[in-house]
């Protein structure tokens, strides 16, 4: 392999990667974006612990709905996101309608990102502390205000870091999708090496492009977790506005005499 | 009338029957402590009180309604606080926000108005200038108060508190224990199991006495502590109180 060969491939067929590189980042951006979202519906809903005193029918649907989750969540994880790509694209193809092989790359990325998201949400959710799910229920929220505003946002905290690492597994994992057809990175890796017969070299310069998007993203995620840990445990500024909010009725009118 | 009238409760979780036959009545105004053993079933009493736990049997009402058949829990437990052991303040947000979420989102209140109201019971139990404070950088004493304070946010007629000072360091206790007293002095009805057998002493109109699941004896705090008639609760309070000396 010659290190001078690769460049001029990479330098030959620069726009031809960047094309790559373009689809490769639209379809791992948008799939994890999408999959993140279905992520937070289907792990907040199984996380949702109906209250005790709840109606039989009512936990009867629970119960339901949660046993079609976790079969999407279990079909999803269990097979590759390759067979999940041809299977779904065709199906849809032939029975349903011609779609567009970029909208269905970017649909099959989003649900198997969404079934392993689920799990790393449900799993933020349950290291929060039961015990501020109570607090705020006794204060009259409702189980969806506590979830939304006490729950979700600490989960989302606590599984930072795993959803920044779903992010760099898709932009890798995205490859799978040239099965196909799509212009992402590999795809066009193999139209280089099939003009150019220089196998070794194209798929070197692949395998850089790939780490540097990869290292690239890991920086950034690691910068916007420092953030958010920083304003967890950053000290209170003193804030002047405590003191010009006039206190307007002193005294204690939350006294039932 | 009584503002909670507990008849006859019975509760067990999976076989493990933890109230067996309970039945007490808490008066408008009055402050009641709850004192027994480990494990005797006073949290799971509080807890029915606020519907966190159901009832297998009998009835529980308050203010007028059996609180069992109501249909939004919501609007009960907005007038009904409660304080628990470890505080249980929101992480995500400062202490301010603590106390005003629930009176925006529950009552509906403007923000100026609940951040005014929040100020005000914040000043009262001394956290104020903590209002912009995370909880994770407050102390135990410090959380309880702001607690007491959140729950006292929602205008709330009755207080529930479990063991309130139970997770706090010795020297924290009294400063949460006085913001209970003052509660009690504005004639706040309250519910409080505590081990602190000198605050309920001073404090409780009533001492309710609980083991196995059986209100065991209940009385003025001079009956129950100078006086008692169970043989259980004579055991109990030389035990605690040998333990405070
Ligand atoms: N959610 C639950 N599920 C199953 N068992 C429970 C649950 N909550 C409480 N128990 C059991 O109920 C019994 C009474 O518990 P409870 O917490 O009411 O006692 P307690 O009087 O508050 O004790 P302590 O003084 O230790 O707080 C215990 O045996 C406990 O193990
Ligand atoms: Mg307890």
């Amino acid at each position: 392999m010659s290190l001078s060969k690769c460049f001029e491939i990479l330098t030959k067929y620069f726009p031809s990667f960047l094309l790559g590189i373009r689809t490769t980042l639209i379809v791992a951006l948008t799939g994890t974006l999408i999959g993140l979202l279905i992520g937070l519906l289907v792990g907040g809903i199984r996380a949702i612990k109906l209250d005790k005193t709840a109606s039989k029918t009512n936990k009867i649907i629970k119960a339901v709905i949660d046993g079609i989750l976790k079969i999407y969540i279990e079909v999803f994880r269990g097979t590759p996101m390759m067979v999940q790509a041809v299977f779904i694209y065709y199906l849809v193809y032939t029975n349903i309608v011609r779609w567009d092989k970029m909208f269905a790359a970017i649909f099959v990325i989003s649900i198997n990102t969404g079934a392993y998201m689920a799990e790393i949400i449900r799993s933020g959710i349950q290291a929060v502390d039961p015990g501020q799910n109570e607090a705020a229920r006794s204060l009259g929220l409702s189980a969806m205000q506590t979830m939304m505003n006490i729950v979700l946002p600490q989960a989302i905290r606590n599984a930072f870091p795993a959803i920044g690492n779903e992010l760099i597994v898709n932009i890798k994992d995205s490859s799978v999708l040239m099965i196909i057809s799509i212009t992402e990175l590999m795809f066009q890796s193999n139209s280089i090496a099939g003009t150019t017969y220089r196998f070794t070299e194209t798929y070197f310069v692949t395998a850089m492009i790939y780490l540097f998007m990869t290292s690239i993203s890991s920086v950034i995620l690691n910068a916007v977790e420092k953030k958010i840990n920083h304003t967890r445990t950053s000290l209170p500024q003193s804030d002047t506005s405590i003191e010009s909010i006039v206190i307007a009725k002193k005294g204690a009118d939350h006294v039932n005499n | 009338m009584s503002i909670i009238e507990v008849k006859n409760v019975r509760k067990s979780f999976g076989n493990n029957l933890v109230l067996s036959d309970i039945s007490f009545n808490v008066e408008k105004g009055q402050v009641v402590c709850l004192i027994g053993p480990s494990g005797s079933g006073k949290s799971t009493m509080l807890r029915c009180l606020n519907l966190l736990e159901d009832i297998d049997e009998g009835e529980i009402i308050v203010l007028s309604q059996d609180i069992n058949k109501i249909s939004d829990i919501n609007s009960y437990r907005e007038k009904v606080g409660m304080v628990f052991q470890q505080f249980n303040l929101f992480n995500n947000m400062n202490v301010l926000d603590n106390c005003v979420l629930a009176q925006m989102k529950v009552l509906k209140k403007e923000r100026k108005e609940a951040e005014m109201i929040a100020l005000e019971h914040l000043d009262n139990v001394g956290m104020k200038d903590f209002a912009y404070a995370y909880p994770s950088t407050l102390s135990g004493g410090q959380k309880q108060r702001v607690a007491i304070a959140r729950a006292l946010c929602m205008n709330p007629e009755i207080m529930l508190f479990d063991e309130p000072t139970s997770a706090l360091d010795p020297e924290m206790v009294g400063e949460v224990l006085n913001v209970i007293k003052d509660l009690a002095n504005k004639h706040m009805t309250m519910v409080v199991v505590t081990h602190e057998m000198g605050f309920a002493r001073d404090v409780a109109d009533k001492v309710i006495f609980m083991d196995d699941g059986l209100v065991l004896e209940e009385g003025k705090p001079q009956q129950i502590f100078n006086n008692p008639q169970n043989e259980r609760t004579k055991q109990f309070l030389s035990r605690v109180l040998q333990a405070d000396l």
